[in-house]
């Protein structure tokens, strides 16, 4: 599957408009639910999936294996794009919490989706199972998308132990995890 | 003086400034604790993008985002005709006609694209009256056109589309300093249902390249104009067809031939 995506991105970046519907295909829920939950905001998952399609076509951001799998290269660019346009448009203050309300989530698993909906059923457990104070510096830091700073002024802790903060919060949600499969990204 | 170590994390959230970003990855590169707490991030949090919810995206977003990101690179290529230039208007629309079907020509005039096709037309026309390069259209024009003398626009090939239904098509091909513009103007096309768009295709051999694709209007009638920029150059197309296609995305034709013509 790793290599399919290389194929279909050398074939993107040589203009071919099908290897780029393809890869939208492929990733356009992943992604959009991603943003989804980043930002709570349906308008802009759509405008920041606009964002990183375009970015992929006009080569503004370039991929190579060098960059490790293909599918985090593209989440993480999506990451940044939404987070960027989060911070563009001041909506940032939606919660987790809030988000099990949304509208539209969807019950219907498409093939390429099984491994997400797995591996996403792990991953939230492994969230779920950190304190409360772990859980928001993951939320702060990752899905926020906060700087330092922000982290220090939100949870009104000192700068200097942010960092300090978040490293142990991620190595114990790994540990959680760590007693499920391996990365969800190996196809 | 700030740590350089200190930033990692702002770093990973891209919440550096230019100048901050550039000196923290010289940094980087010298430093071992930084890169190896850059790759612990990306390793922790590189399962947290499947934490989210599967959502279904909303109606109609694949098109959408896609129409946009493919008029992205002809943007970029393309500064000369507007026409072609598919962010705002990824087919042209042909605006409600009012007036009579008679008036084999006075739809051009409204429309979307009327502004642009009207100097289009009027150097088409104004060269096949007086320069008479391309063949005479086989009824006389009614429209009078603005007279512009400007432009070194050159009518390549002007041809008549054909085909088993009613509809008919007039295309030509224009030289211009800059790349040629490929125009169409059809009438009594099928109606279109939802997505579906009329595309023109240029063929080279069996070989089609996508030449503009357009809606048709309520009365049949539909109007393209296609830079031709994005094609390769130097071709000597073999003929100029249109198929319908499920929406404006089609690479090869999935439709029937329903008019073409050879060039």
């Amino acid at each position: 599957m790793r290599n399919r995506d290389l194929e279909l991105y050398l074939q993107m970046a040589d203009g071919n408009k099908q290897s780029l519907e393809a890869i939208y295909d492929k990733y356009e829920k992943l992604l959009y639910s991603f943003v989804i939950k980043l930002s709570g905001d349906q308008t802009l998952a759509e405008e920041a999936l606009q964002e990183v399609f375009i970015k992929l076509w006009t080569k503004k951001a370039v991929y190579d294996e060098s960059k490790g799998k293909f599918s985090s290269w593209i989440v993480t660019i999506t990451r940044y794009t939404a987070i960027d346009l989060i911070r563009k448009n001041k909506k940032s203050a939606v919660s987790i919490e809030e988000e099990t309300d949304l509208p539209e989530q969807s019950d219907q698993t498409t093939e390429d989706l099984v491994e997400w909906k797995e591996q996403g059923e792990t991953i939230r457990t492994a969230m779920n199972q950190l304190s409360i104070e772990q859980k928001e510096m993951v939320d702060l830091f990752y899905f926020k998308g906060l700087s330092q700073r922000e982290i220090a002024e939100q949870c009104d802790i000192p700068l200097g132990t942010v960092k300090g903060r978040i490293r142990l919060a991620l190595k114990h949600l790994k540990k959680n995890l760590s007693t499920g499969k391996g990365g969800v990204y190996d196809a | 003086m700030r740590n350089e170590c200190d930033v990692v994390i702002d770093y990973f959230n891209d919440q550096l400034n230019e100048d901050e970003k550039k000196a923290f990855e010289a940094h980087l590169e010298n430093c071992k604790d930084c890169q190896e707490e850059l790759e612990e991030l990306r390793l922790l949090t590189g399962d947290l993008p499947f934490a989210a919810e599967p959502v279904d995206p909303p109606e109609g977003m694949k098109e959408r985002v896609l129409t946009s990101v493919f008029s992205e690179s002809t943007e970029e290529s393309d500064d000369e005709a507007p026409v072609t230039k598919p962010a705002e208007t990824p087919v042209v629309p042909m605006s409600k006609q009012t007036a009579s079907k008679s008036k084999r020509n006075s739809w051009v005039m409204r429309g979307l694209a009327a502004a642009l096709l009207l100097s289009l037309a009027g150097n088409i026309y104004a060269l096949v009256n007086e320069q008479d390069i391309a063949e005479q259209p086989e009824d006389p024009e009614e429209v009078t056109p603005p007279e512009e003398d400007e432009g070194t626009d050159q009518v390549a090939e002007r041809v008549q589309l054909q085909g088993e239904s009613s509809a008919s098509a007039t295309a030509a091909m224009i030289n211009r300093d800059n790349g040629g513009i490929l125009t169409l103007q059809a009438e009594q096309l099928e109606q279109l249902d939802g997505e579906e768009v009329y595309q023109v295709w240029l063929l080279e051999g069996e070989t089609p390249h996508r030449a503009g694709s357009f809606i048709s209007n309520e009365n049949g009638d539909g109007a393209v104009a296609y830079s031709m920029e994005g094609l390769p150059e130097g071709i000597d197309w073999d003929a100029v067809a249109i198929t319908k296609e499920p929406d404006a995305n089609s690479e090869t034709p999935q439709g029937n031939i329903l008019l073409s013509a050879e060039l």
